[in-house]
């Protein structure tokens, strides 16, 4: 340890490399919550309001994505789908259907939470009103819902973000591969980690609190 | 058996009840109510607990379902369509479009948390009664003002104490201009201390000759704001006269047992 | 058919390897975590932060970078561990710092009453911790605990890009010799869902019945 001696110049000059791999990490995220959302969203109110035939099968997704490893899941998508069908993706589409497929089965459950801890009177007076089952369902249920459910969704987002690491596992360039990727250019090993590990610190809190400033704005404290 | 008042809203009634059953399982609840309300009626409900008072006023806006008999609004069946042969359940969107004509006073309040107070009561006003936002936010003022909330226009509800809070409540119902206002026991949550601004409104809104339906334990305020007092038992109407009658002579057995659980509270015939 | 059977024996050894490595990782998380989580919970500031400070650290940052810095970083600085060693210690850190949360929250959620009560009962903390906090804390514990040793399963698989032959790498292996791919990713998968999907519903059980 006391003769490593430090070059981050060489480092540095690759530095762009971990921007835009941080970038793309941020996209890949970014594009899987929200992909994720959706299907959480669409299946937790099917669970809840839908025919009871499609409880097992929403529920055989989720347990089936949540107890398998994401990196298989990962290799399973690009390796395995396209050996099997003549379906052709690159490895960043392949990654975002994965972890939107992934992060969709953590959401269902999170959303499902969310929407049954809504208030039944809160549903009655929207209905009182004069409000329809969808509109109920856009003003009252949905609005209500997200906020009980901010702080999960908050602690599932970070982790969906730490997540896309996984991406380097199938050569997609975002910040961890670029991370290996100047490290075996220069191998300025300890540079690249004291540069990276902090770049994901920095942003993994960064994410939590927005989301905490927005748990803070939107909190319906009763 | 009920002893129903003859003059009992001789005109076309605005809410109009017969024969109306309902069962919670093997419990029926309803066995058989009827009951009419005249326009600009104000009708108490009173009763012990589990006497059906609040399944009955659920089921005028169909919020509770009921199994046998009808519910009119001016003429309107409520719950199912008209016509011949069986019963069919009305759609979503002709539910809507009925309940706003029997708006409800919540016991629990049930402002929407994420709503203002003025948006809590914009919401029904943009999206079943299809005005603007402007004249929703101006009618959503006005009462607000009624109420005496023109400070908390813009206030969260959870902001406001429990009595502020049941006044939007009172005035998301009175704004969507309904045919009858059900009150379904609006000061039980409250602290005692808030009672009163509470009913001091409900007092102010049966003065300007709105109709009201209201399930209370305020037995004082029943008998001082109703025009009729409807006493429930078991699923069934008991007694349905004006208050002089119902708390002057007590009549009934079952009543007075009822009424002499209310510690401190001595009718006085008018 | 015969192929995918004849290189069962193979995916067995790396679900054991799976299965080692994941168990030395609780093993060893629990011997770590459970007392820093205690410190935590109860402990003075000066203990208290650099606990904090550790836990925060580690879960900011991806195991796979954990896993990275412990078996490319630390050769750098003269610190050389077997791969195997490696990933178990970097999964180790991961997980330590999750039952360090688990344990402080499982104690924070007991009421204040209950100690309270306690000392009102002239207990001293000794004895207010074993008879009263400690058979508290460990029931909203385990169903967390339960979950995170699927998370531990799931993650484990990652010490395959570091070359250990685990359930994963098997199955790469295989698949590159046999090239059946999609088969066989399925097979795994449900060799990780037979072992994760119990626990699962164990947690859930578990929930049910203390929470």
């Amino acid at each position: 340890m006391a003769n490593y001696h430090f070059n981050f110049a060489i480092v540095w000059r690759y530095a762009g490399k971990l921007f835009e791999g941080l970038l793309l990490s941020l996209e890949l995220a970014a594009a899987s919550i929200a992909i994720g959302m959706a299907i959480g969203l669409v299946l937790a109110l099917i669970s809840l309001d839908g025919p009871k035939w499609a409880r097992p099968l929403i529920a055989a997704y989720v347990e089936f994505v949540r107890n398998v490893p994401l990196l298989l899941l990962v290799y399973l998508v690009f390796y395995g789908i396209p050996s099997a069908i003549d379906l052709q993706y690159d490895a960043v589409t392949s990654f975002v259907a994965t972890l939107s497929i992934y992060s969709g089965a953590y959401l269902v459950e999170v959303m499902r939470a969310g929407l049954e801890a809504v208030p039944r009177g809160l549903i009655e007076a929207g209905k009182a009103i004069g409000l329809t089952p969808m509109k109920v369902l856009w003003h009252v249920r949905l609005p209500t819902a997200m906020r009980i459910a901010l702080p999960s969704l908050s602690n599932t987002y970070v982790s969906l973000f730490k997540d896309t690491s996984i991406a380097s596992a199938i050569a997609v360039p975002e910040l961890a591969y670029g991370m290996r990727w100047i490290e075996t250019q220069t191998f300025r090993t300890v540079e690249v980690y004291l540069l990276a590990t902090p770049i994901y610190l920095i942003t993994s809190y960064a994410i939590l609190l927005l989301l905490r400033l927005a748990e803070r704005r939107y909190s319906i404290a009763r | 058996m009920a002893e129903t008042d003859a003059r009992a809203s001789a005109a076309k009634p605005v809410i109009a009840i017969e024969g109306l059953t309902k069962s919670f399982g093997a419990n029926q609840v309803l066995k058989g109510v009827d009951l009419s309300v005249g326009k600009g009626e104000v009708v108490a409900i009173i009763g012990p607990s589990g006497s059906g008072k609040t399944t009955l006023l659920r089921c005028i806006n169909f919020l509770e379902e009921y199994d046998g008999g009808s519910v009119r609004i001016d003429g309107t069946e409520v719950g199912y369509r008209d016509g011949t042969g069986a019963r069919k359940r009305r759609s979503d969107r002709e539910l809507a479009a009925i309940r706003v004509d029997a708006a409800m006073v919540f016991q629990q309040f049930n402002l929407f948390p994420h709503l203002t107070a003025a948006q809590n009561i914009m919401l029904g006003l943009m999206k079943s009664r299809g005005r603007s936002k402007a004249e929703a936010r101006a009618i959503a003022e006005k009462w607000l003002a009624r109420v005496g909330l023109s400070a908390k226009v813009d206030a969260m509800p959870s902001q406001m104490s429990g009595g502020q809070q049941q006044r939007v409540g009172i005035a998301r119902a009175v704004a969507m201009e309904p045919k009858v206002l059900l009150l379904d026991e609006i000061t039980s949550a409250l602290d005692p201390e808030l009672v009163g601004e509470v009913l001091a409104v409900v007092q102010e809104l049966a003065a300007e000759g709105r109709t009201m339906i209201l399930v209370t334990h305020e037995m004082a305020f029943a008998q001082e704001v109703a025009d009729r007092v409807v006493f429930t038992d078991q699923g069934r109407i008991v007694i349905d006269a004006p208050p002089a009658k119902v708390f002057g002579e007590q009549p009934h057995e079952r009543l007075r047992a009822f009424l002499s659980r209310f510690v401190g509270f001595r009718p006085n015939p008018a | 058919m015969a192929t995918l059977i004849q290189t069962l024996p193979f995916l067995v050894d790396g679900l054991l390897t799976t299965l080692l490595v994941s168990a030395c990782v609780i093993v060893l998380s629990l011997i770590v975590g459970l007392p820093l989580g205690c410190v935590l919970a109860f402990g003075p500031f000066w203990a208290r932060a650099p606990i904090r400070l550790y836990a925060d650290f580690v879960r900011g940052v991806p195991i796979l970078v954990l896993l990275y810095f412990v078996y490319y970083g630390l050769p750098a600085i003269k610190v050389n561990l077997p791969s195997l060693l490696a990933a178990i210690v970097a999964l180790t850190a991961f997980k330590s710092a999750q039952i360090i949360e688990i344990t402080r929250g499982s104690f924070q959620s007991i009421p204040t009453g209950q100690t309270e009560a306690a000392k009102a009962i002239g207990l001293t903390l000794f004895d207010r911790f074993t008879h009263v906090l400690a058979p508290q804390a460990a029931r909203r514990f385990l169903p967390p605990f339960v979950n995170s040793v699927v998370d531990t399963v799931k993650g484990s698989s990652l010490v395959s890009l570091l070359g250990i032959v685990d359930l994963m790498l098997s199955l790469q292996q295989v698949i590159g010799r046999t090239h059946v791919a999609l088969p066989l990713y399925l097979i795994g998968a449900l060799m990780y869902f037979a072992i994760n999907f119990p626990l699962s519903a164990l947690s859930r059980r578990l929930e049910k019945r203390f929470v």
